[in-house]
């Protein structure tokens, strides 16, 4: 789209790299991955949340942190960082490589695995300080852009950051989702967010109460997650922990911890759904309203 | 088929006739499904607001040859209104995302409409006469001074003014966790299927307070969600068969005869990625946004974002035909995902004989491809080019920086705001109904009405 008035160039080069080792492929990727964590966080404020946005988005993501470990020029080693907590990071993030902690994961057990989620980890971290070094400026993108005018945020990852600690002191049923991407806005938090604590994304949002009824409830899954408001601080990655924990994530929970979708609510009306996947009734319905009565009250108190 | 294209009647919605250089319409209006009815009599339109429009097709009079079968307005009723999960804190959109129409057995006209959450039977029927004449009540409804009445009558049906009433029978709700994307009415008319992005429930129409679940993708933990339900539809004949499709590209053919609850697919039609068109974008594009049985029941139609496809029921292992729909958008896909063009769902249908599909793209146009002359044209829904009466000239899209002829439009150039995601085909004779954001186009085939 071109507005008019405006004299249409001869496009450049728009044609998508599929060449690995080629530096632009490497921008390329860069910008797939912060233009989706963009729009992930962007797409959960919107109107419509939309599933299959997110799972696709998610799905890019994933892909694009894994084809940065697949990438033979993928640099592991970072220029010195700008600020003092992403030191920290990159050297837990070193040290994991040197010592393959044990990860969440449950599928990546081997230790080559371990050391190339770590590789992993670390081209997200890159890509993430290369997105807050280069958030002002728009050089990188131009050899893909052909849409001149399309608004994208130009001011990277401050915008989203920051709105996405608005919607976090939304509902209670945003709160497992802020729980796991919190961890994600952790990482870009070193140059934006100094100033806040992480007790302040915290203090007005009482799960203790809420976490207590989900599980009697049964809505919690089999996991057995159900973290009280201390545990939730344990979901985000240590900036100042001790080396031989630091990078403990995989990279299934590091990317678990950037798209969450259970804040898709299966709570309103999935009760008959939980119990009986074949059939729902009426009864099951009733009963549900009338815990879901029930819990409205609790919120409100 | 594919000779010149008659405008038969456009710009149905009540808008100025100035050009339209920004969006003069509100977001209400946008037209969000168009469906015919099994005849083709009815054009049934929903959009955002939640209402819906149906459009009737005057019967051709032989007095006057060029009034050759307009639709026009029928009956306009509020199906959705906007709803609010006090739960959730989230709204629930009243924008109607299908309208299907149930065959038709008696006079009335029924058809299932649903927004993200709930499902609504309607029925459409027509008044035109009125008994006259009662004994206690007087022409205007007054009680009579029963002193006044001497002898008796019996009230008598007069012919009055068509009314057409509509009236929900049905409402269908407290079902879906997700959005509802699809509906579906079952070959044995009793039955009907809705499908959400994670599960397809079956429904009977006359039942309302239960429906079962047939497919169930939700996995355990929700954090390991990679893949969704986007469109489902029953088989024309086969009641017990289904088809669902993913937004990995994928598409399942389940038979209800085999389980309870369908999981398990009983063919998987999935054409293996070519690893050399490999890209970021690859899962994106490949998710299929919709898929059409044709009539014949034989064959399968899909879209995903670039391309639609035929698929023989009989071959799970690569789509029959494939069809480039913009392919010049190939190397614009970074752009288009940021925009979030990428995430847009165009719909697609076959004609009456199955030997042309149909399909919208950007910048209001849309396409069609004859299957058996392997032609394709492109034509615009513009209200400049769509003076009734008037044909349609077929439009070019030429690459960026490429030899571009007069009237050729160049990839740069295309407005991806005008985008045509939802259109229809006559059962039975070439007319199709195109959306173009709030406007519905009309559009015959001027050459031959019936199809060969």
């Amino acid at each position: 789209m071109i507005m008019k008035g405006q004299k249409r160039k001869h496009p450049p080069e728009e044609v998508e790299i599929s060449d690995r080792s080629s530096p632009m492929w490497e921008s390329q990727r860069q910008l797939v991955f912060s233009v989706s964590l963009n729009k992930y966080h962007h797409g959960q404020e919107l109107p419509e949340p939309s599933l299959r946005r997110s799972v696709l988005i998610a799905n890019t993501l994933r892909q694009v942190s894994l084809e940065a470990f697949a990438a033979p020029s993928v640099d592991i080693e970072v220029s010195p960082p700008p600020c003092s907590s992403s030191s920290a990071l990159h050297k837990s993030v070193v040290t994991a490589k040197q010592h393959p902690a044990e990860t969440f994961s449950n599928s990546h057990s081997a230790l080559d695995s371990d050391f190339s989620l770590s590789a992993a980890i670390s081209s997200i971290l890159t890509a993430l300080d290369s997105t807050i070094d280069s958030c002002s400026q728009a050089a990188p993108r131009t050899p893909l852009r052909s849409l001149e005018n399309l608004s994208a945020p130009s001011d990277g990852g401050v915008a989203w950051v920051k709105q996405g600690l608005r919607g976090y002191g939304g509902g209670w049923e945003q709160q497992e989702e802020g729980r796991e991407w919190e961890s994600s806005t952790e990482l870009m938090r070193c140059s934006y967010l100094s100033e806040l604590t992480v007790e302040d994304l915290f203090q007005d949002i009482d799960t203790s109460l809420l976490e207590r009824d989900m599980e009697v409830l049964g809505l919690i899954g089999s996991g057995g997650e159900c973290p009280t408001g201390d545990d939730l601080l344990r979901y985000l990655p240590p900036f100042s922990s001790s080396p031989s924990h630091p990078f403990s994530l995989s990279l299934n929970q590091n990317l678990k911890c950037l798209p969450s979708l259970s804040s898709f609510g299966p709570l309103s009306s999935s009760l008959p759904s939980l119990s009986s996947p074949h059939f729902s009734s009426q009864n099951h319905v009733r009963e549900g309203l009338d815990l879901e009565h029930l819990m409205e009250i609790l919120v409100e108190s | 088929m594919l000779s010149p294209i008659q405008v038969l009647c456009s710009d149905i919605t009540t808008l100025s006739l100035e050009p339209e250089p920004f969006a003069s319409y509100t977001e209400a209006d946008i037209i969000s499904t168009v469906e015919f009815n099994h005849t083709g009599e009815l054009l049934a339109t929903g959009d955002k607001g939640g209402r819906v429009v149906i459009f009737q097709r005057e019967p051709e009079s032989k007095c006057e040859p060029f009034s050759q079968g307009e639709y026009n307005v029928y009956s306009t009723f509020q199906s959705h209104e906007p709803e609010f999960d006090y739960l959730k804190s989230l709204e629930i959109e009243e924008k109607i995302n299908k309208i299907r129409w149930l065959p038709q057995q008696n006079a009335a006209h029924f058809l299932l409409s649903t927004n993200d959450k709930t499902i609504k039977l309607w029925k459409v029927s027509e008044r035109d006469k009125r008994p006259e004449g009662y004994n206690l009540k007087d022409e205007e409804g007054r009680i009579k001074d029963l002193s006044t009445v001497t002898s008796l009558q019996v009230p008598v049906l007069m012919p009055m003014d068509l009314m057409v009433e509509v009236s929900p029978r049905r409402v269908f709700a407290n079902a879906h966790t997700y959005h509802v994307n699809s509906i579906s009415v079952n070959s044995d008319y009793q039955t009907y299927m809705s499908a959400d992005d994670l599960r397809i429930n079956l429904w009977h129409l006359d039942i309302t307070d239960r429906s079962f679940n047939i497919v169930d993708i939700k996995p355990a933990n929700m954090e390991d969600l990679t893949e969704v339900i986007t469109a489902a539809e029953f088989h024309p004949h086969h009641c017990n068969l289904f088809v669902y499709s993913s937004s990995k590209g994928t598409l399942r053919l389940c038979d209800m005869r085999e389980a309870a609850l369908c999981d398990k697919h009983s063919k998987l039609f999935e054409e293996p990625e070519d690893p050399s068109a490999r890209s970021f974008f690859s899962e994106i594009i490949s998710s299929v946004s919709d898929v059409k049985f044709s009539h014949s029941g034989r064959y399968l139609l899909t879209r995903d974002y670039l391309t639609a496809k035929v698929w023989d029921l009989n071959m799970e292992s690569k789509p029959l035909e494939t069809y480039q729909v913009h392919d010049y958008l190939r190397s614009k896909l970074c752009s288009l995902y940021e925009n979030d063009c990428i995430f847009d769902k165009f719909e697609c249908a076959w004609n009456g004989s199955d030997s042309v599909i149909m399909t919208g793209a950007y910048n209001n146009f849309f396409r069609m491809f004859d299957r058996n002359t392997k032609r394709d044209v492109t034509l615009e829904a513009s209200r400049e080019s769509s003076k009734p009466r008037a044909v349609l000239k077929p439009r070019r899209v030429c690459a960026a920086g490429g030899k571009r002829r007069k009237d050729d439009i160049s990839v740069d150039s295309l407005d991806f705001t005008k985008k045509i995601l939802h259109t229809a085909w006559h059962p039975t004779e070439n007319i199709i109904a195109i959306a173009a954001t709030n406007n519905l186009y009309i559009f015959q085939d001027k050459l031959n009405s019936e199809l060969h």
